[in-house]
């Protein structure tokens, strides 16, 4: 096998897997050793690879170099400590199974989304460890400074050892809470990538393939193989299914209603759909179960025309009991629009107006805008659009809202 | 056709704050490189043991200095010392401060 024949981002993977066995291995007080080997396995890969080829099992070598150097560490260290350190290995037959190491992948997960950890920390935690990103690519994918994000890895990890964090599956009873937030970490770094808030570039696909695969690593635990974590994996594949339709050759926005749909990838929709299926197998509702449902309407639709508006309706009604917020008032003021026309939908985005929520959010005015058009009052929707140009920081949006508005 | 040989030293300075991903592009690199050689290489471990005087192992020592390290060495054949110069040029090697050193092997002992 030549270098060039290794699949995408293989390294970035390896450094997950690798890391999240020899840290469950080794305790999670050697997390830092367990990162520093599997970077040096990692080089020597690099290294040595490119001269003969790579090897038959490369996920098994990069494990088996990246444990011995851990080991022969460890060994350095144990005149300071009684700790046993066991043989180094010339085969890593014992730990290759592939249940193996996606369990300690799942470990490592609940882990990094540790109820104790903040929010801010188990994001950062996710990305470094399991996405095998680099502090910087972290700092250029969140949009934040370099510096900021390495502090905060370096007080995470901290945080980490400080309240003895173990790579431990959660006691029965505590699984769907622990489920909760991890799924909420996967389904932060889709958004994030997704969309992003400011920038030049509007889909980070990194980031949104990270989340899909950390997802399909929970799916392949059957403790995690929840309803929830199906729906949740639907979403995410209904939404890459656009990425290709999304933006234009200059990298501009396209809504959903000028896209062309013949470029929605059809495989990751039906893949989408069965996840679904899965999902809605028990009966239950959950959160993203109606997203999913909602995007999945939008997928059959043959043209936006021909979009069951009835049915996503009744599912943000579903979505409004379920998590009351004010973004899902706003978006189901849309659709409220497509089923009942423009006076409806106005009268409820003025409702809406009134409780200041909107004040910032640039999107309120584009859909405020896009209201008052069609009720034929083009000098408010002017002006609505003009303030949603003001608001919004992404370089792409802005520019996509200030086209629509010279041809008002 | 003769026999040269490329000898790679440094560079590793800069290995150890890339990310995976960036690893792994610049391995990619290095393969294209070798591949547009058509070198039949073989790495030279890193932790390399020098022979001493009567055969006596002395290990690492000399090898502390990072630069000057032989990170590895590949053997090409090419029309003359400036060919092979030149396909040494786009090296991944340079990417991190590294060098290639080009010798010519002899064969021919002039018997």
């Amino acid at each position: 096998m030549q270098t060039s024949q290794l699949v995408d981002h293989f390294f970035r993977t390896e450094y997950g897997k690798a890391v999240s066995h020899l840290t469950s291995r080794f305790g999670s007080s050697n997390l830092e050793l367990a990162e520093d080997s599997v970077q040096e396995a990692l080089i020597k890969a690099m290294q040595t690879w490119p001269y003969s080829q790579i090897p038959d099992n490369p996920t098994g070598w990069i494990l088996r170099v990246a444990r011995n150097k851990m080991i022969d560490q460890l060994r350095r260290d144990q005149k300071t400590n009684n700790h046993e350190v066991p043989e180094r290995v010339e085969e890593m037959k014992e730990d290759l199974s592939l249940e193996s190491i996606n369990d300690d992948m799942v470990r490592m997960m609940f882990a990094c989304c540790h109820p104790t950890l903040s929010q801010e920390y188990q994001i950062i935690l996710t990305l470094k460890i399991l996405g095998g990103l680099s502090v910087r690519e972290i700092s250029s994918s969140l949009l934040k400074k370099e510096e900021t994000v390495a502090k905060a890895y370096t007080r995470a990890k901290k945080k980490f050892k400080k309240e003895e964090i173990k790579l431990i599956l959660p006691p029965a009873h505590e699984i769907e809470k622990r489920l909760e937030i991890v799924l909420k970490i996967i389904y932060l770094l889709f958004n994030e990538g997704y969309k992003s808030a400011e920038g030049e570039s509007l889909i980070r696909k990194d980031l949104c393939e990270d989340a899909i695969r950390l997802n399909g690593v929970l799916l392949e635990s059957e403790i995690c193989n929840t309803p929830s974590a199906n729906a949740l994996m639907a979403l995410m594949h209904f939404h890459v299914s656009r990425f290709v339709a999304r933006v234009d050759q200059e990298g501009n926005v396209i809504s959903l209603e000028d896209q062309d749909r013949s470029k929605w990838d059809q495989e990751l929709i039906q893949r989408g759909l069965s996840y679904l299926d899965i999902a809605s197998e028990e009966g239950g509702i959950n959160e993203y179960l109606i997203q999913a449902a909602i995007s999945a309407t939008h997928c059959r639709a043959t043209s936006f025309d021909e979009t069951d508006w009835n049915n996503i309706l009744g599912l943000y009604d579903l979505q409004l009991q379920l998590t009351p917020s004010p973004i899902v008032e706003l978006n189901r003021a849309v659709v409220l629009e497509k089923v009942h026309g423009p006076l409806l939908g106005l009268k409820e985005v003025e409702r809406l107006e009134a409780t200041q929520f909107f004040e910032e959010y640039y999107l309120f005015y584009a859909i405020k805008s896009e209201m008052l058009h069609k009720v034929g009052n083009i000098e408010g929707a002017k002006a609505a659009l003009q303030t949603a140009v003001d608001l919004t920081k992404n370089e792409r949006e802005k520019d996509y809202l200030t086209n629509k508005l010279s041809n008002f | 056709m003769k026999k040269y040989l490329y000898v790679f030293r440094g560079g590793d300075d800069g290995y150890a704050d890339q990310s995976p991903e960036e690893m792994q592009a610049h391995m990619q690199r290095w393969g294209e490189w070798m591949a547009k050689v058509k070198a039949e290489g073989y790495p030279l471990q890193s932790e390399g043991k020098v022979v001493g005087p009567g055969g006596k192992i002395v290990t690492d020592g000399p090898f502390a200095e990072g630069k000057e390290i032989v990170g590895g060495y590949v053997h090409l054949d090419a029309k003359d010392l400036d060919h092979a110069v030149e396909l040494s040029k786009d090296c991944p090697i340079f990417e991190f401060g590294g060098t290639t050193e080009v010798r010519e092997i002899i064969t021919d002992m002039g018997m």
